[in-house]
């Protein structure tokens, strides 16, 4: 086998692997030719739209819907009553055994515990019509309080969405290394800190949409959906409607973003398929934007308490965290993920011997919460470098030397931190590789740290307000348990891969490609890579957790490690010849001693037909599959630096400079990785400074659309500077963590350290991630810390 | 259903004659009715630029126009702004420069840019970012496309140079 990380495949001149190539993806985008989901016409469409709550809290006392059926051009009309008896709820994913069972209904029952919540589906000819008629269908409503906060929720007395459950809290996790206790009473100094995280989320710029199609002959169900993970929707799909999981084939065409808002399994991947049934004709839904904002999982709301012993020196000896997230008004398929990974991460790289962790998941009456960009990494990681600052500040330490004194360094890993992520089997927390130390000092050089601290004195004596601020994570990314592939070398010569993977603008195809083109010693356009159809990839996991290019693409390079094992197998019996006398020379297997003696993939691939071996695995075809299994999770790391501006005046925030020095391991495509890092940062500075779904005190939703929810655009986001390392993972062979997530994970802690010692010297705290919109930030400054204006000279 | 009132327009240099309801959008008649769908539609409210298309050669976005509202003009969308075999160079400086990743909101941005560059082409960088302010991506982070408008204008600049005859002497 020839597994050495990034190295060519026997012979090949160059590898692709390392290098920035243009991605294969691109062309086809460019052209206005991708396919996504709303692009697909089928004959005899129909379209749906569905009826959803006003109210955040009610009874349904009656639905009727007789002048919405009559309405011209609709096709039907269904409820929760209508479906109640033959579908199950949705499923979530990630339960303790102990969880109690709050889960989303396709359409809802009698109750309704969110703005939003699926009521009715409505069916007609087009969009407009079925807009029409759902406007048609009347609800009786009996409003009942509505619970919004998490405080809200947990306060003695509070209503209890689910009144049979006797709590709002749906489920406790709890874990602890060492002695917490002993280390506190014990302590030099011990900090008590409260920090909030703010609802925000993915919002991809394709909102979700779906549609299905019957097969009349065999009752089978082709269903499109913008999803990350088509495998786990067919299965979760089928489950609920109780078909066998054959009788569904799930596609994610082009799918134009997803950051976990599509890692989710919704009410309408079920109806489509069960009215298209019904009805005989393909039924579509594209979800529009003032939906998705109620209708598409949320992310991030958290509340968290730490209690911290600490060292005159700096040193934290234990750390005690609870954190509360407030999961909206059910389960979502992963709604317990933010709080397992903060309970497995929040200590970041910090060595922290004593550690004690509780997460408890609450419901309110709130849109479902799901994992976005990160899942609890972001919120964790502001946390402790929140505290860090800190009890810098406290003990007049330098930012930068606090982080240094509590990090592991490289003689320490591989480090097991004594707990487990969550739910998951097999799951132990143990650092694999890096340099941190390392890492924290390239960024502070990036933005050059000292020079900096000069720079913000002259600023502050001319009256503007600079900061600097500094985070650190390590991040659980390349998860498994496996992901699937399957390499075919046709007779011409083609090469296809199957993989998995199932991407929504990571560039897979290409990485992937370029793993394969590597191992075969053939050019990377040489190879299709076909992605997101149950019906021809057999398996997959899909694309989330920053696994793809590491656990897809080994999976991709370990196929072709296979297919040549194969291919040199009847090489040796057709020439004939020993093992050791054979090699591979760009895509060929010949005679070490006469290169003219020898075959082709494509010469293997016909010979595999007629006089290769009898058990052959296809005629014609080379083939081989392979399901990587993910011996351990690789922990990413990265170290954020932010410069940021504070106008006083206008309560602006301006993202000056921005550096991140990071390790993801083995880099398959520079460029790439460099687009997920910056993409990410930006989100980072979207969900710092300006966005935050709102809800009104009887929780409407203020935030129904992209005017309202403000996202970065172009003049928002600085230039990045990055730093690579690169320290390979031993959890695969060729070294890759994940990339996709980091960029978000680390912005909100540095953006707001940075923001706090910019207004310093106004005294300001800020244990919230924000958003720092320029009314909060005037706010925080007060008005009496606004420069005077000169005096008007009279009218 | 609403009356139908006939349409006649140009799309992409094609005369096109149709039948529409008088609200139907403009983007759902391209994409629709017409199934031209590179013009994506990601907010409804003309707030993201998604849906951009040149209407008598100025950017419009097309869910903010009623179809009919394009009566004897002319539409040019994403689908003509460049072949396979010749990308726009807009088309190419955004490959190069890894400038899409999901790429649903890319057709608006190259209609936007393609026609901005154009009338400026020099542009400084505060001219491309107030440009790009119309148009809002969630993958990329902006930066790329910058450098990718930046690389487009430099390539149109020099095919101009290299199409213009030499000054004599």
């Amino acid at each position: 086998m020839n597994t050495t990380p990034g190295a060519p495949a026997d012979g090949a001149k160059t590898p692709y692997f390392g290098r920035g190539i243009r991605r294969q993806e691109d062309r086809r985008l460019l052209l206005g030719r991708g396919r996504y989901v709303a692009d697909i016409k089928l004959p005899g469409q129909a379209e749906m739209a569905v009826v959803r709550s006003p109210f955040a809290h009610a009874r349904i006392r009656a639905i009727r819907v007789r002048s919405a059926r009559a309405h011209p051009g609709v096709y039907c009309v269904i409820t929760g009553r209508d479906i109640a008896e033959t579908l199950k709820p949705l499923p979530a994913l990630d339960l303790q055994p102990s969880a109690k069972p709050a889960f989303s209904r396709v359409l809802a029952g009698d109750v309704v515990r969110y703005v939003g919540e699926a009521i009715a589906a409505v069916v007609a000819v087009d969009r407009y019509t079925a807009e029409d008629a759902a406007e048609l269908v009347e609800v009786d409503y009996e409003p009942l309080p509505a619970l919004l906060s998490l405080e809200a929720a947990l306060a003695p007395g509070a209503i209890h969405l689910y009144p049979d459950f006797g709590t709002n809290v749906v489920q406790t996790f709890a874990q602890e290394a060492g002695d917490v206790d002993q280390a506190l009473a014990t302590a030099d100094r011990v900090y008590r800190e409260k920090f909030s995280i703010h609802r925000y989320t993915g919002i991809p710029m394709e909102t979700r949409g779906v549609l299905a199609d019957a097969d009349p002959n065999t009752g089978t169900v082709t269903l499109w959906t913008s999803t990350q993970f088509p495998h786990r929707v067919r299965d979760c799909v089928t489950e609920v409607l109780g078909w066998p999981a054959g009788r569904l084939r799930v596609i994610a065409p082009d799918v134009g973003g997803g950051f976990g808002v599509k890692e989710a399994i919704y009410g309408e991947e079920v109806l489509a398929p069960l009215l298209a049934t019904r009805l005989g004709r393909p039924v579509r839904w594209i979800e529009d934007r003032a939906e998705h904002f109620v209708a598409s999982c949320h992310g991030r709301e958290q509340d968290h308490e730490v209690v911290a012993a600490v060292r005159h020196d700096g040193v934290i000896t234990a750390l005690e965290s609870v954190c509360a997230t407030n999961i909206g008004a059910a389960f979502a398929t992963f709604s317990n993920a933010p709080g397992y990974y903060v309970s497995a991460m929040i200590r970041g790289p910090y060595r922290i011997p004593h550690y004690r962790s509780k997460v408890l998941s609450v419901v309110t009456n709130k849109t479902p919460l799901n994992v976005y960009r990160g899942a609890g990494h972001p919120q964790a990681v502001f946390c402790m470098e929140r505290l860090l600052d800190r009890i810098a500040d406290d003990l007049g330490l330098d930012r930068a030397e606090i982080r240094l004194r509590n990090m592991l360094t490289p003689a320490e890993l591989p480090a097991d931190r004594a707990v487990t992520l969550g739910a998951r089997p097999n799951s132990r927390v143990i650092y694999d590789s890096g340099d941190y130390p390392r890492c924290l000092r390239q960024a502070v050089a990036l933005l050059d740290y000292p020079h900096f601290r000069r720079e913000q004195l002259a600023a502050r004596n001319a009256g503007r307000y600079l900061g600097i601020g500094l985070s650190f994570y390590v991040e659980a990314t390349a998860f498994g348990p496996y992901e699937f592939s399957e390499l075919w070398v046709d007779a011409r010569g083609a090469i296809t891969l199957f993989t998995g993977s199932s991407p929504h603008g990571q560039g897979t195809a290409t990485t992937h490609a370029q793993l394969v083109a590597d191992e075969l010693g053939v050019k990377v356009d040489a190879i299709t890579v076909v992605h997101g159809d149950t019906g021809v990839v057999k398996e997959g996991i899909g694309t989330w957790g920053s696994r793809s290019g590491a656990v897809g693409g080994t999976a991709a390079r370990l196929a072709a490690v296979k297919l040549k094992e194969a291919a040199r197998d009847l090489a040796r019996r057709l020439l004939p010849a020993r093992d050791e006398e054979l090699e591979w020379t760009e895509g060929r297997i010949h005679l070490r001693s006469d290169s003219q003696r020898g075959y082709s993939l494509a010469e293997l691939a016909a010979a595999s037909a007629g006089g290769g071996r009898a058990d052959a695995p296809s005629p014609g075809l080379l083939k081989a599959e392979v399901r990587f299994q993910v011996p351990g999770v690789a922990y990413a790391y990265a170290a954020h630096i932010a410069i940021v501006e504070v106008e006083i005046a206008t309560g602006r925030v301006l993202v000056r400079r921005y550096g991140v020095a990071h390790d993801c391991g083995r880099v398959i495509n520079p460029r790439i990785v460099g687009g997920q890092i910056v993409g990410g940062v930006a989100q980072g500075i979207g969900g710092t400074i300006l966005e935050e779904l709102r809800y009104d005190a009887d929780g409407r939703m203020l935030t129904r659309g992209l005017m309202d929810y403000l996202m970065p655009s172009a003049a928002d986001i600085p230039p990045i500077e990055l730093v690579h390392l690169e320290t390979p993972t031993p959890h695969n062979p060729y070294g890759i963590k994940g990339a996709g997530e980091g960029g978000m994970t680390g912005a909100p802690g540095a953006l707001v350290g940075a923001i706090e010692d910019a207004l310093k010297p106004f005294g300001v705290r800020i244990n919230d991630d924000g958003p720092f919109t320029p009314s909060r930030v005037l706010a925080l400054v007060g008005k009496a810390a606004r420069p005077q204006r000169a005096p008007k000279a009279s009218a | 259903m609403s009356q139908r009132h006939s349409l006649i327009l140009e799309v992409n240099g094609q005369m096109r004659n149709a039948l529409v309801a008088p609200r139907l959008l403009l983007c759902d008649f391209l994409r629709e009715d017409l199934e031209l769908t590179g013009t994506h539609v990601g907010c409804q409210v003309g707030a993201c630029g998604a849906c951009t298309v040149l209407l008598d050669g100025k950017p419009v976005r097309s869910c903010l126009l009623f179809a009919l509202q394009a009566e004897g003009r002319a539409i040019r969308t994403v689908e003509a702004l460049g072949t396979e075999q010749a990308l726009h160079p807009v088309q190419e400086a955004f490959e190069e420069q890894h400038g899409l990743q999901c790429g649903f909101c890319t057709p608006g941005i190259l209609i936007t840019v393609a026609h901005f560059l154009e009338s400026h082409p020099e542009p400084t960088d505060e001219e491309i970012m107030a440009v790009l302010a119309g148009h809002l991506c969630r993958c990329t982070g902006y930066r790329n496309i910058l450098a990718a408008v930046r690389a487009a204008a430099t390539q149109i600049a020099r095919d101009k140079a290299a199409a213009s005859p030499r000054p004599p002497g």
